[in-house]
């Protein structure tokens, strides 16, 4: 099966919302794709019409070329995790999962194999309901992971998760798509995409922001600014502005240099006797890099709400 | 990449099962249902909640031991044997004939079963075999024999009418005619063991006035004797073999204690005229008291347990969005629903057998020592084709119930809904039954889901020409015990119909 999800052109309207408004994207193997916006901007109703489970008012998605309810063992092509709240609380973490895999044809020593990947092996007969909010996230995990799938869409996965198990999510997100499965991982934080996306589709009011990798986005969000650290700030500011430089200070003993290349800057307070202790290219955060997407996004919003 | 995650996924996967089986839908559904403790605990609670329920019941009751109980007719069922007999012995073949001139009941008012016309009977003895042509006021001209044997003549038997036996071996022939000329062949009945002499003659009889009074919440049934009179002419009795007139005797046969001596009836003659009152019946006398729907009371609260569950093995599933992991699992979610039935159904079954044999094996011995005993009443035993069908129809009910418990819960998607709307057509029928008119209480209660409840009956002999007591609210069902069975089946697959479409539907 081929490793992909499609989605073209997707629209969804509850009454009188519209909640995806004509989205089209695609999910490639061998990537995590993280799938960012706010809350309410159509994330979760777009992994549900990829599963079958809400119809599309209009457009197609497609798992591996087929519609979800085309396939026969759905979850040995696509594991999901939509609701790490979706068990019940009276039935033991192995019951859970055995009832899943049963309804695909998945021998009953998957199970085990998953419980031991999420690191629940000691919690399967525990009863589900007693789990703290990260044993909850694994199991829905182990109930993605079950049928081994090429394609996998976790919505987000790292609430309610500490540190380690932070860690942990990222790790496995990397190591899935290393073994070439496309993932897709929804998040309203774009912070917390850091260091596993390598492909982001960024969404507002159910509508394509933006689609490109990360080194793409990155780039252009950090621009040419050269990032100063000083302990005599007003001098630097003033040799540097005299060069022809935009200058603003930041935090305190920062300020962010445009206009001069690092090494011009490291020449001119060198020349001029002033100290330093960092001159850096500046490297834009992926939360950065959102804050400034999605302030486009609202601008243009507003600008083609008028014509409208 | 592709290829390699190809490769990987056939090398891993291998010995998993590929078939797209509806089998392992149902496995699934099954591990659901069994893992989740509190609903295997409430199982349970609905087959000890039912057997303790009616063995409690049945402690409570009592049935005024003692009693001879029914005289036993021909084909070993009981019977009213109760008339007023002028007769005379016949000895092998011949017949009876008479001119009915009238028949009245008393102040005016008779029974629409008052029966006045010939008999040929075995003997007195009551519960022996007969035939009988007669008149009656509601029904026109009969041919009755053997109690459980009816067949109309003319529909209005107006007066005079002339009525006619004769007997050809065991073979009796009933006549009609308007005016001694013209005779009108009713029919021909066998009666296989009957005797070379036997009792010929006339006879008259009225039986009990059945009155019903309905209040909400109780009815009383009252039952008070009646009695005609009849006068006969041109009676004439002929014998193949020709020998000395015999007299005629006259007395009241059964004479059970239900009749004032003031109404055992007399009969007088008077020039060729006979003037003859009588009281009582020539029927079958079905038991009204099911023994076997009385030790399985519980049911209706072990229903409800079970109605509960089957709810909730969906609706919780909505209720914490475990329902897309379902529908993701098996997209094709008619399939899904199936084997929820199948799985919901199928186990209350199990869960409804255990609990009405169990029911049934200890509150019948219980109900016995209060007086539900031969020869008062006939108790029917384990093995009886009618007491397993009330044992496996309850258990199939409670499953119907649980099938539509889950339907309702698949199209309501909350359970207290579900459970409401389930549960209170179940109850209300049995609550407001006894405030309506009769008619409308059998409709009620035939046209609710409560209905499929009729399979439980075992005394289902009830007969057209009989007044019986047949109170719905006493769950009593005149259409036998498939009818209503029926009207369940039905039920059960509108709401399944109705969960299917919306499940189909609808968004998950």
């Amino acid at each position: 099966m081929n490793a992909t999800i499609e989605i073209q052109n997707l629209r969804k309207r509850y009454g009188t919302t519209v909640a995806v408004d004509g989205l089209s994207f695609t999910v490639a193997p061998g990537k995590v794709t993280g799938f960012v916006g706010p809350n309410g901007a159509g994330k979760s109703t777009t992994m549900r019409m990829i599963l079958g489970l809400d119809a599309p008012d209009e457009g197609s998605a497609l798992v591996g070329g087929q519609a979800y309810q085309r396939l026969r063992c759905p979850l040995r092509q696509v594991g999901a995790l939509l609701d790490a709240a979706a068990f019940h609380p009276g039935r033991r973490a192995r019951d859970h999962l055995l009832w899943i895999a049963q309804s695909n044809g998945i021998p009953r020593r998957r199970v085990n194999e998953v419980l031991d990947l999420v690191g629940l092996a000691s919690a399967a007969r525990r009863r589900a309901g007693g789990f703290s909010l990260g044993m909850r996230q694994r199991l829905g995990i182990a109930g993605a992971l079950l049928g081994d799938p090429p394609v996998l869409m976790f919505d987000e996965p790292v609430n309610g998760l500490d540190p380690e198990g932070i860690r942990w999510i990222r790790g496995l997100l990397r190591s899935l798509a290393a073994e070439g499965r496309a993932v897709l991982v929804s998040s309203h934080l774009m912070g917390e995409l850091e260091g596993s996306a390598d492909h982001l589709v960024v969404i507002g009011r159910g509508r394509l922001i933006v689609d490109t990798s990360v080194r793409d986005l990155l780039a252009a969000a950090s621009g040419d600014r050269v990032v100063l650290r000083t302990s005599k700030r007003s001098e630097a500011m003033t040799v540097l502005a005299n060069a022809g430089a935009t200058v603003a200070a930041t935090e305190r003993g920062e300020a962010t240099v445009s206009g001069l290349p690092a090494e011009r800057v490291v020449a001119l307070l060198t020349e001029h006797g002033v100290p330093f202790s960092e001159v850096a290219a500046h490297r834009a955060s992926l939360e950065e890099a959102y804050m400034e997407l999605t302030r486009d996004a609202v601008e243009f919003a507003a600008s083609t709400g008028g014509e409208a | 990449m592709a290829t390699t995650t190809a490769d990987r996924h056939v090398d891993r996967h291998a010995g998993w099962d590929g078939r797209d089986s509806f089998g392992r839908l149902v496995l699934a559904e099954w591990t659901k249902l069994r893992s989740v403790p509190r609903w295997a605990m409430a199982m349970l609670a609905a087959v000890v909640l039912t057997v303790l329920v009616s063995v409690l019941t049945a402690s409570g009751s009592g049935y005024g031991a003692g009693g001879p109980g029914p005289p036993i007719g021909p084909d070993g069922g009981g019977v009213t044997d109760e008339f007023y007999f002028v007769h005379q012995p016949l000895t092998g073949d011949g017949g009876v004939t008479a001119k009915v001139l009238s028949q009245t009941g008393v102040e005016g008012e008779s029974h629409e079963w008052a029966k006045a016309g010939v008999i040929i009977k075995e003997s007195t003895e009551p519960g022996s075999q007969y035939a009988a042509m007669m008149i009656t006021p509601g029904h026109g001209v009969r041919l009755q024999s053997n109690f459980t044997t009816d067949r109309a003549g003319s529909e209005a038997a107006t007066t005079p009418r002339w009525l006619r036996l004769t007997r050809s071996g065991t073979s009796v022939t009933g006549y009609e005619s308007a005016d001694g000329a013209n005779w009108t062949q009713v029919g021909t009945v066998e009666l296989p063991s009957l005797p070379r002499r036997v009792e010929v003659g006339l006879f008259v009889a009225s039986p009990f006035a059945i009155k019903v009074e309905r209040q909400f919440g109780s009815g009383t049934v009252g039952a008070s004797p009646t009695s005609s009179t009849a006068r006969f002419s041109d009676v004439v009795v002929t014998a193949a073999q020709p020998g000395q007139p015999a007299p005629w005797s006259d007395q009241a046969i059964g004479g059970s204690d239900r009749v004032p001596e003031s109404l055992l009836g007399s009969a007088t003659q008077a020039g060729g005229v006979f003037t003859v009152t009588g009281s009582g019946d020539i029927a079958p006398n079905p038991q009204d008291v099911d023994g076997v729907r009385q030790s399985l009371t519980g049911v209706s609260i072990g229903v409800m347990v079970i109605i509960a569950v089957a709810v909730l093995f969906i609706t919780s599933e909505y209720r914490r969005g475990m329902i897309r992991t379902t529908f993701a699992a098996s997209p094709r979610r008619g399939r899904v629903l199936a084997a929820k039935a199948i799985v919901v159904g199928a186990t209350s079954f199990v869960v409804g057998l255990v609990a009405s044999f169990a029911s049934v094996l200890l509150a019948l011995p219980i109900l016995r020592a209060n007086g539900l005993a031969p020869p008062a009443f006939q108790v029917p035993s384990l093995s009886d084709g009618p007491v397993l069908r009330a044992i496996a129809g309850t258990a199939a009910v409670l499953a119907l119930f649980a099938v539509v418990g889950l339907a309702a819960g698949a199209i309501l998607r909350r359970s207290p809904g579900a459970i409401i709307v389930v549960v209170v057509p179940l109850l209300i029928p049995q609550l407001i039954a006894g405030a309506l008119p009769l008619a409308a209480a059998r409709w009620l209660m035939l046209a609710t889901p409560a209905a499929g409840f009729s399979i439980q009956q075992t005394v289902e002999q009830r007969y057209d020409f009989v007044s019986s007591i047949c109170l719905p609210e006493d769950g009593c069902f005149t259409t036998g015990p498939w009818v209503g069975f029926g009207v369940l089946c039905a039920y059960t697959a509108v709401a399944l119909a109705a969960g299917f479409w919306l499940l189909r539907r609808r968004d998950a």
